[in-house]
């Protein structure tokens, strides 16, 4: 039995994050999950536009977005990009909860002659795994356990930082110490590492405009990795998995460290595990330090 | 709502102006619970790079210090990690209030906010948005580098260019036609009178 959801797969999904988009809808159908993707979804504005467009237009943007999924049926929306849920849930909960707001969101989507009223769920699709498809099933669907491979497990700040919470108030995972993450990885069959660093930020968009400040950020996040021999660090969030990958070459030569340690989803990890192609469904040969230690621990 | 802000007329400490922060920007209305314990500041991971916590920045609102809170590049180098709106025991909204802080200071015309790497950025993220509904990670990128000058845009490309072409080779980089929506003017209808909504209610 399988579940609809509309998905916001995000602009990331059409670049920089494409390895995390197809390897989510290449397991999505083996978790029962249905992935509809939202119809003509455009730019969240990611923590980037507030400065140039301001909080409200920055807010239009997602409620375009929840005005088309609100035709599309669905009752729940769904974004695997951490950025996009963060912006997308804020604007949601600010219709249903801030007095004199979703009559501002509706004027300005009255331009396009749109509405929304505040019905829908939005949805991390980790928090879907979590709470709707459940680790039981995720484990069934191992056919090749990732034996031995140690893994830091790096959630980032968006994807538990503001919202770990459900927008039904119900449970997620902690701010500060979310253990969904460890979770994935101990079901794919790999072990995931103790990591202080699991919530500490990369220096998000700071990072893409100035990285002369953050790369101290990523340095520490790379140092309890190596520390802590982990093979991998993995990441439900498409900054993070970008930041922390690609700026390993500036890393070394600002500290003198020899950082070269592959950043993956666990999307990846978890269509390895269960059997699928590496490649194809995997996306391991779309990560840029070459990440093939998890093809060659699978069903080892 | 809707009171525009008020002329300092050359005061260092103007009441009006933190009056004007608690009813106008995005969370402005938390303000007054702070109780400046620091959980914030102690919290961020990159306020070495800011001249003034959010703390700081907090107590400066109160005391109605706008041209020297209106200048700080507090607000363009918040990472939007969200540790102090979690952490914060007293609920304020400090990442938003950051956020709506820095485009006003951008919006009274202030060099040194429209300045930063940050309003660059937002500029040239936001053209995007606006051209193709959508995020073009490459010309946006192209944009941002310009806004330094052509000399500079350059310099910054050539040494961004071993992480493009790895990001390329990992066929992780769009090439061809940006992504386009098909609501594009469907979008700037809605994005235009947001805008003239927030001008309306915020004055700036």
């Amino acid at each position: 039995m399988s579940k609809k959801y509309t998905y916001y797969p995000g602009c990331s999904s059409e670049g920089s994050g494409s390895h995390l988009d197809i390897s989510l809808r290449a397991i999505a159908p083996k978790l029962g999950v249905e992935l509809e993707d939202l119809n003509d979804w455009n730019c969240c504005g990611a923590s980037v536009t507030h400065v140039e467009a301001g909080a409200l237009p920055t807010a239009a943007l997602s409620a375009r977005n929840l005005a088309n999924a609100q035709k599309q049926g669905n009752a729940e929306v769904v974004t695997s990009c951490a950025a996009c849920y963060l912006k997308t849930h804020q604007t949601n909960e600010k219709v249903r909860d801030k007095p004199g707001f979703k009559d501002k969101i509706n004027e300005a989507l009255g331009a396009a002659g749109m509405s929304y009223d505040g019905e829908l769920h939005v949805r991390h699709a980790c928090e879907v795994i979590v709470n709707d498809v459940g680790l039981d099933k995720v484990r069934e669907q191992v056919t090749k356990p990732l034996t031995g491979l140690k893994v830091a497990p790096y959630v980032g700040c968006q994807t538990v930082r503001p919202f770990a919470g459900t927008d039904r108030g119900g449970e997620y995972d902690t701010y500060d110490d979310p253990e969904f993450l460890d979770d994935f990885i101990e079901a794919c069959g790999a072990e995931a590492v103790e990591y202080d660093a699991k919530t500490a930020c990369c220096g998000g968009a700071v990072s893409l405009m100035s990285p002369d400040k953050t790369l101290g950020l990523m340095k520490k996040i790379l140092d309890e990795a190596k520390e802590k021999q982990a093979d991998v660090i993995a990441t439900p969030c498409p900054l993070c998995q970008q930041n922390v990958e690609m700026y390993q070459a500036q890393v070394n030569e600002k500290f003198g460290t020899d950082h070269n340690i592959p950043v993956v989803f666990y999307s990846q990890l978890m269509a390895v595990a269960f059997g699928m192609d590496p490649d194809k469904d995997g996306c391991l040969d779309r990560n840029t330090i070459s990440a093939d230690v998890v093809k060659q621990k699978a069903g080892g | 709502m809707t009171a525009p802000l008020p002329e300092s007329n050359g005061k260092k400490y103007d009441l009006g102006f933190a009056r004007w922060v608690y009813e106008n920007v995005d969370g402005g209305d938390k303000l007054s619970m702070c109780m400046q314990c620091g959980a914030c500041s102690g919290s961020c991971p990159i306020g070495t790079e800011m001249d003034h916590g959010p703390r700081k920045l907090f107590m400066m609102i109160r005391a109605g210090m706008k041209e020297d809170v209106l200048k700080s590049n507090t607000m363009f180098n918040c990472t939007s990690c969200y540790n102090c709106v979690v952490r914060c025991p007293r609920k304020v909204p400090v990442t938003y209030i950051l956020q709506d802080l820095g485009r006003v200071a951008q919006r009274l015309g202030y060099a040194e906010a429209k300045e930063t790497d940050n309003a660059r950025f937002a500029k040239a993220f936001f053209w995007s948005t606006r051209k193709f509904g959508r995020t073009d990670e490459r010309l946006f990128s192209a944009k941002y580098y310009l806004s330094f000058g052509v000399g500079e845009a350059i310099k910054m490309a050539k040494a961004n260019m071993p992480v493009a072409r790895s990001l390329m080779k990992a066929k992780r980089m769009h090439l061809g036609m940006p992504h386009k929506i098909k609501g594009v003017k469907e979008l700037n209808a809605i994005l235009d009178k947001a805008e003239e909504i927030e001008k309306r209610e915020q004055g700036v």
